[in-house]
């Protein structure tokens, strides 16, 4: 027994477990992400059946479709990289997801920051190019070039807000712009102080999304829901996961940018819906552009409002 | 290929595969509770696909829109045949049309059910008499429901569809294994209408012994048939035929010819 007493216990105060709480806020951060996520699917399907004066869809909906599309009995595969385009699609929004403070975690927004959480949100869309490009559907092809055009197209007034942004926080540390926010109450918020960035912001918000006047690629009486068309079973599954996640990464991106993020749990989460409903709320009213006349839309008038908002944020 | 036109008696009991008990339960308490949950979310959320061939078409709106909506019951429509559970065929289905309903049927992921709206799919309705239409659809794939009506009202496909998401959860709605189990019952009624050479896509007996769905009616007279005719199927060749474009560029050679 003499290794025993050898143990130096008292060294055990000093080793650092800092990391334990670190991996189970990553694990934490991805299954918050999800549940609101099924939320904000619900809420977006609510939204369309009121609108159109339905009922809509039962609380739980969100999850019987991704439970039954994943218990399909038979799966039809086009290849290796068409499912890890798929996990590449879900694997960009849980990374990204990590990257964004929520109240009482923050992950790895510390060690990250806002360019790494642009690229992390690209991913999905280059991972879905991949899946659909074996696909070898037409429907998809054309579906995933739209998404592309369409990326290109909202990402010019995106860089523009955030770069206004990081500019008027002197800071790209998201968890510096959140203390920021909340220690001068709401006239500090995004949304006073750069009402025209927030504006743009809220475009590129809609383009993100995908929503009604920019649905291009999606398109179902067109080209049968683009790059969606080749996928059944486990793999619509999956994208339909990884919508919850891409709501969920652009409401509360917005929300941390603009509206202060959260003190607690019930006003982020409050807002973070509020923001959501506003790109459906616009959708349902709206038909759908053509891909000229969106990337046309884009670079003109967010942009120009963009570069307003900097004018002033530079002031 | 003579016992394919025999026509069942009236009255007598629907073939049953031996051995098949429908919604047999496993032993496992876990996975029981694991298919409950299952067969509830596939009951709860269903994608159709609608193939509208017919005038049972104009009934669905109503069904969908504001006064009935289906989506109280986890019903949405879908546009591809790879993310659909349900294929609404509504009305008459031609010679011509059927080939495409079997293609679209075969892509479908299983489980997958198949609802036959209108009379026209039950018995030829009004078009009995026509040398284009083929009558009883459950000959050339397994139908799970009927709904009969000449047209039957949206509250009627409502009912309908209640009646498959009940089979569902009881696991009654098993009918799409039966086209692996008898496909050369199957294929034999669809050669004979469409040739001899007939083939589709979808290699069913290879897909019939992946998924151990195999049955002693997989093979037959019929897919040995097949098997005499089928192709091998090849990637499309990559090309593309624009006349707008094709004009255009033979033009261009010959300006660069005559320079």
């Amino acid at each position: 027994m003499d290794w025993l007493s050898a143990v130096n216990l008292d060294g055990l105060a000093a080793v650092d477990f800092r990391w334990l709480g670190l991996v189970l806020e990553l694990i934490l951060m991805p299954l918050i992400a999800f549940v609101v996520g099924l939320g904000l699917v619900l809420m977006l399907r609510k939204i369309a059946a009121r609108l159109q004066r339905r009922v809509g869809p039962p609380l739980s909906q969100p999850l019987w479709d991704i439970i039954k599309l994943h218990a399909k009995e038979t799966q039809t595969s086009h290849g290796l990289i068409h499912e890890i385009g798929i996990v590449m699609a879900i694997g960009g929004y849980v990374a990204a997801v990590t990257l964004l403070p929520v109240p009482g975690m923050n992950g790895l927004a510390q060690q990250g920051g806002l360019i790494a959480l642009l690229y992390m949100t690209m991913i999905p869309s280059l991972g879905l190019a991949l899946g659909v490009g074996q696909c070898a559907n037409p429907n998809g092809s054309i579906g995933i070039s739209r998404a592309l055009t369409a990326m290109l197209a909202y990402d010019v007034p995106l860089v523009i807000v955030i770069f206004g942004v990081a500019f008027h926080f002197g800071s790209l540390n998201l968890v510096h712009m959140i203390a920021a926010q909340q220690a001068g109450g709401i006239a500090s918020w995004g949304i006073v102080q750069m009402p025209l960035l927030a504006l743009a912001g809220l475009f590129a918000l809609q383009g993100m999304l995908g929503k009604q006047p920019f649905e291009i690629y999606v398109a179902p009486a067109e080209i049968a829901t683009g790059p969606m068309v080749e996928m059944g079973g486990k793999f619509l599954g999956g994208l339909f996961v990884m919508q919850c996640f891409q709501l969920y990464t652009a409401g509360v991106l917005y929300v941390t940018l603009f509206l202060g993020g959260g003190e607690h749990w019930l006003t982020f989460l409050f807002k973070v819906f509020v923001v959501t409903a506003i790109p459906m709320t616009i959708a349902m009213v709206f038909p759908r552009y053509r891909t000229e006349d969106m990337v046309r839309l884009f670079w003109k008038w967010p942009t120009m409002i963009g570069l307003l908002g900097i004018a002033f944020v530079m002031n | 290929m003579t016992h394919i036109d025999q026509v069942p008696t009236p009255g007598a009991p629907l073939p049953v595969e031996i051995g098949v008990t429908p919604g047999a339960k496993r032993t496992n308490p876990f996975a029981q509770v694991f298919d409950e949950l299952v067969r509830f979310a596939q009951s709860r959320s269903l994608f159709m696909l609608h193939y509208c061939t017919g005038c049972g078409a104009v009934e669905l709106p109503p069904a969908m829109t504001a006064r009935f909506d289906m989506e109280r019951l986890g019903i949405q429509p879908m546009v591809s045949p790879r993310q659909a559970d349900i294929l609404l065929i509504t009305g008459y289905v031609s010679v011509k049309t059927l080939k495409r309903v079997i293609l679209t049927y075969e892509q479908m992921n299983s489980p997958k059910y198949v609802i036959g709206i209108c009379s026209c799919t039950v018995n030829g309705g009004m078009y009995w008499q026509s040398y284009a239409t083929a009558k009883k659809l459950n000959d050339y794939m397994p139908v799970d429901i009927y709904i009969a009506g000449c047209m039957p009202r949206p509250e009627a496909v409502i009912e309908g569809l209640r009646g498959l998401i009940e089979n569902i959860r009881n696991g009654r709605a098993d009918a799409w294994k039966d086209y692996y189990r008898r496909y050369d019952h199957y294929l034999g009624n669809q050669q004979r209408l469409f040739g001899a050479d007939w083939q589709t896509p979808t290699d069913v007996i290879a897909e019939a012994r992946h998924y151990d769905l195999f049955g002693p009616a997989t093979l037959g007279a019929h897919t040995a048939l097949l098997e005499q005719h089928q192709r091998p199927l090849e990637a499309l060749a990559m090309r593309i035929e624009i006349p707008e474009l094709m004009r255009r560029r033979s033009r261009a050679d010959q300006g660069g010819t005559a320079q």
